[in-house]
């Protein structure tokens, strides 16, 4: 039945004795189920000249393992009926597979082996091969994508040499092309341990007899120490605002302001949120009535906060229209900026912002796949799978003041980046 | 742990248990409207959808884009709400609004939370049924459009794809992008604009789409008060001339030029079937195993073994006319010949065996047991439910489908290979650099380059 109240998705947490926390949902309206495997670690665990290494070794990751054949990842979760697939970014590496329910056991089986055996299947042969596929996969979304070196710049900008956003997830096309069998041995034996694991399982099936599985296939991993987190170095004192003008084969000119926010889960990261969905979410937003619809001097615009955990970036762009120049749209975004910092946002503003929080925690909750990705990713942050209610009362209880104050005090920053992107040759 | 545990072997799942598609309600509106409904109550979500047959196959020639941009117009502005207190309505509430059209159809979307479910399709009737198309929105619209069509030609994967579309169909249906190119929307006028709804944004070629937390009584009833308003045209629109593909005498390369592109965007087709065609099912099979799934033939061949792509895809365009049916990967521009070479081999490999019973087997079983996946939300059940409805197939649709798949045998993927795939007449599209690309691509056949619009 559609619960009335609010968003909530009912779980049990369980650790197994190697440290491998284990988050179970039940749901049975169809006969499928989630397999959503978290490791925390992320680019943020590489280090300068091995850059993409995490991204990389995603790749390893369905090559296969000491019994699974080099593609038969693919190959016998496709026969059974379902999809697979893995994600990279900074703090966390996710593979999922969403099955038929009968094949619960296959996707327990797949992720084991890979967590436990993979070293022993691992060959120069296959690391060359996907070298070459991770080459083309930055060339189709970075190198060859107008816009697609702007958000590497700005992050080379924002954060200070050493610092682990420093680098893009995807990693340099150099550091790709240097990636060793040891490089990767080292980050597996590193990183790719139960205790640095959470494994969702969301979906129709008992839970007592899945946890029963769960620990006959990951039982007997050996258990090893959680890798040391990450830490930021510190910043040297502020030498101001930094820019760029990167000119690219684009006809539109594009505007891109870096700011740096509190971590996720800081109380003034979810005010920094909202702020962002006041700002830009949909087209009654302030950005969009401004600059879109109403001057029409942009094409677009967004405002973007991730939730990364060393501290967050804040990320707003804007496309000028053709005529129009970058300065232009620049000029116009610090005005709103400032605006921000100054006054509190419309109340209808952030009535918006709130409903839209709410539509998309169930929206998100729709699916047994986006169940379990929302379990693991609670788990793997705040080791506590029931943050999603926290996290909305927190949302709730935001007043317009905490917008404006998140605004004056990580919007006027004088360690902002710049870059503008602009038509190659001059002129649109 | 009592039995010794077995790493070695994959456990394999017995048979589960089947899933159909749920069933769903049809009922008329006495002005020709029809509603197809599913109740599912596992969010308070609802998700409407408003589907009219008056989609970019019924452009004119002189105004390719027309339909894309007369429905952009329909959130724009009604006799009572201008386009800033629709977007504020809806998002206000925590919803999301989106309008548009494709080759077949024009449709209008409303996601809400269900306790906003009534003023939502309210909303959605007042949108279809009394849009004014203000003049300054159109204005607005317009150069919003040629914006987006000069950003278009820095997309590669864009830029591939629309001289493909030219190659295969010309200047008929289907040969232009969906919304036009310069000339054509700097045409438009208002008074176009109100032709083309009056004529094709008719109640009896529309459909109310809905999922969710609804009751399909209280729905039916809702969707009767707020669309009685809507008229039927004086006179029925004529149905579109079916898109046509010209014909081909062989194998036709062209080069779109992009000196400094990273990658090259490739693409070979040919023109595919209408989305109605008897052998549908069988070709589904067909493109599955040849490029529809991470394990098809061509992914394996050129991203695993080769290592030429990220990843490489085929699909048949479903479309009431023969849409296209087409290759595509993007692939380094040393290999962008030796990757042309390897798809046109494993399109001929399609034609000349019939495909080893495991891999067929492990290809239907894929396509059926994935059926239920694309059945979880609100959302996916009103895609389902707009392809049933514009595309006039049966209530039992998704069964008798799925059934053909089942029944699928290895010599019906050989004949819908040998009679549908056609490399000996595809057309090859590469964008990227052409001094790198022409030596490769001649061994193939003639080359045709041209620069990149500028």
């Amino acid at each position: 039945m559609v619960s009335r109240g609010r968003p909530e998705v009912p779980h049990q947490l369980h650790r197994l004795a190697n440290g491998l926390r284990v988050v179970l949902h039940e749901d049975h309206h169809l006969p499928l189920v989630a397999v959503n495997l978290w490791y925390h670690v992320g680019s943020k665990n590489e280090r300068p000249g091995r850059t993409g290494l995490a991204h990389l070794f995603e790749h390893m990751l369905f090559q296969g393992s000491a019994h699974v054949g080099t593609n038969d990842h693919f190959r016998l979760v496709q026969q059974v009926g379902g999809v697979a697939n893995g994600s990279t970014w900074y703090d966390r590496t996710n593979y999922y597979e969403t099955l038929p329910a009968p094949a619960l056991d296959l996707g327990l089986w797949l992720e084991a082996d890979r967590m436990g055996f993979l070293l022993e299947a691992l060959t120069e042969e296959k690391l060359a091969n996907q070298r070459q596929v991770v080459i083309n996969e930055r060339r189709q979304r970075v190198d060859n994508q107008p816009y697609g070196r702007a958000l590497e710049r700005l992050h080379e900008l924002l954060y200070p040499e050493g610092h682990p956003y420093r680098w893009p997830v995807i990693g340099y096309l150099d550091d790709i092309a240097a990636a060793t069998l040891d490089d990767v041995r080292q980050f597996f034996s590193t990183h790719y341990v139960p205790a640095n694991a959470v494994l969702t399982l969301a979906g129709d099936f008992d839970p007592a007899a899945a946890l029963e599985r769960v620990a006959r296939w990951f039982g007997d991993l050996p258990a090893a120490p959680r890798p040391a987190p990450v830490a930021a170095p510190a910043d040297p004192p502020s030498a101001g605002e930094r820019r760029a003008e990167l000119p690219d084969e684009v006809r539109l000119p594009r505007v891109y302001l870096g700011f740096r926010a509190p971590a996720y889960g800081a109380p003034d990261w979810y005010a920094g949120s909202m702020l962002a969905a006041a700002l830009a979410s949909g087209k009654s937003s302030v950005l969009y009535q401004d600059l879109v619809y109403r001057r029409q001097i942009a094409q677009e615009v967004g405002v973007y906060l991730y939730p990364t955990e060393l501290e967050a970036t804040l990320i707003v762009v804007a496309t000028a229209k053709p005529g129009v120049e970058a300065a232009e749209i620049e000029r116009a975004l610090d005005d709103h900026l400032a605006r921000a910092a100054a006054a509190p946002p419309d109340g209808a503003d952030l009535e918006r912002a709130r409903n839209q929080v709410l539509t998309n925690a169930y929206e998100q909750l729709e699916s047994v796949e986006g169940k379990a990705d929302l379990l693991s990713h609670y788990t793997t942050h705040f080791d506590d799978p029931g943050r999603l209610g926290s996290e909305l009362e927190t949302y709730h209880s935001l007043a317009p003041e905490d917008l404006r104050s998140f605004a004056a005090r990580h919007l006027a920053d004088d360690r902002r980046a710049v870059v503008t992107v602009v038509p190659a040759g001059g002129g649109a | 742990l009592t039995d010794r545990l077995d790493r070695t072997r994959p456990p394999l799942p017995g048979p589960g248990r089947a899933t159909r598609f749920p069933a769903f309600a049809r009922l008329p509106l006495a002005n020709g409207v029809q509603i197809l409904a599913i109740e599912l109550r596992r969010a308070p979500l609802v998700s409407l959808e408003l589907a009219c047959r008056a989609g970019a196959e019924l452009d004119p020639p002189a105004r390719r884009g027309l339909a894309t941009f007369t429905a952009g117009l329909l959130d724009e502005g009604t006799a009572r709400r201008s386009s800033s207190e629709i977007a504020a309505g809806v998002e206000g509430l925590g919803g999301s609004l989106g309008t548009g059209a494709d080759w077949n159809a024009a449709y209008l979307r409303i996601g809400l939370l269900s306790t906003h479910r009534r003023a939502g399709l309210e909303l959605l009737a007042e949108l279809v049924a009394q849009p004014i198309f203000p003049e300054a929105e159109v204005e607005r619209l317009r150069r919003q459009r040629l914006a987006e069509l000069l950003r278009r030609r820095d997309e590669p994967g864009i830029l591939a794809d629309e001289r493909l579309a030219r190659v295969l169909y010309g200047d008929g249906p289907y040969g232009s992008s969906l919304i036009g190119d310069e000339a054509a929307v700097a045409s438009y006028s208002r008074a176009d604009c109100e032709s083309f709804y009056r004529t094709h944004f008719a109640p009896d070629a529309s459909f109310l789409l809905a999922a969710g937390d609804l009751g399909v009584e209280e729905l039916a009833e809702r969707a009767g008060e707020h669309l009685d308003a809507w008229p039927r045209p004086a006179a029925a629109a004529a149905p579109p001339a079916p898109a046509r593909p010209l014909p081909r005498a062989g194998l036709t390369i062209d080069i779109v030029d992009r000196p400094a592109a990273a990658q090259t965007e490739l693409r070979i087709g040919h023109a595919g079937v209408p989305k109605r065609h008897p052998d549908r099912a069988a070709l589904t099979v067909a493109n599955a195993m040849l490029g529809g799934k991470f394990t098809s033939r061509i992914n394996l061949n050129l991203r695993e073994r080769h290592g030429y792509t990220y990843g490489a895809f085929s699909r048949f365009a479903e479309r009431r006319g023969p849409g296209p049916f087409v290759i595509g990967a993007a692939v380094g521009n040393d290999v962008a010949g030796a990757a042309a070479r390897e798809i046109l081999t494993e399109l001929e490999r399609m034609r000349q065996e019939p495909p080893p019973e495991p891999e067929l087997a492990e290809t239907r079983s894929y396509l059926l047991g994935v059926f239920p996946y694309g059945l979880q939300t609100a959302d996916d059940l009103v895609r389902k439910l707009a392809e049933i409805a514009v595309h006039g197939l049966p209530d039992d649709y998704y069964r008798r489908h799925l059934e053909a798949i089942e029944a699928t045998a290895a010599a019906d993927v050989e004949r819908v290979a040998r009679t549908h795939l056609d490399p000996a007449r595809a057309a090859i599209v590469a964008a990227g650099p052409a001094d790198a690309l022409r030596p490769q691509l001649e061994e193939l056949g003639p080359v045709t380059v041209s620069p990149a619009p500028r």
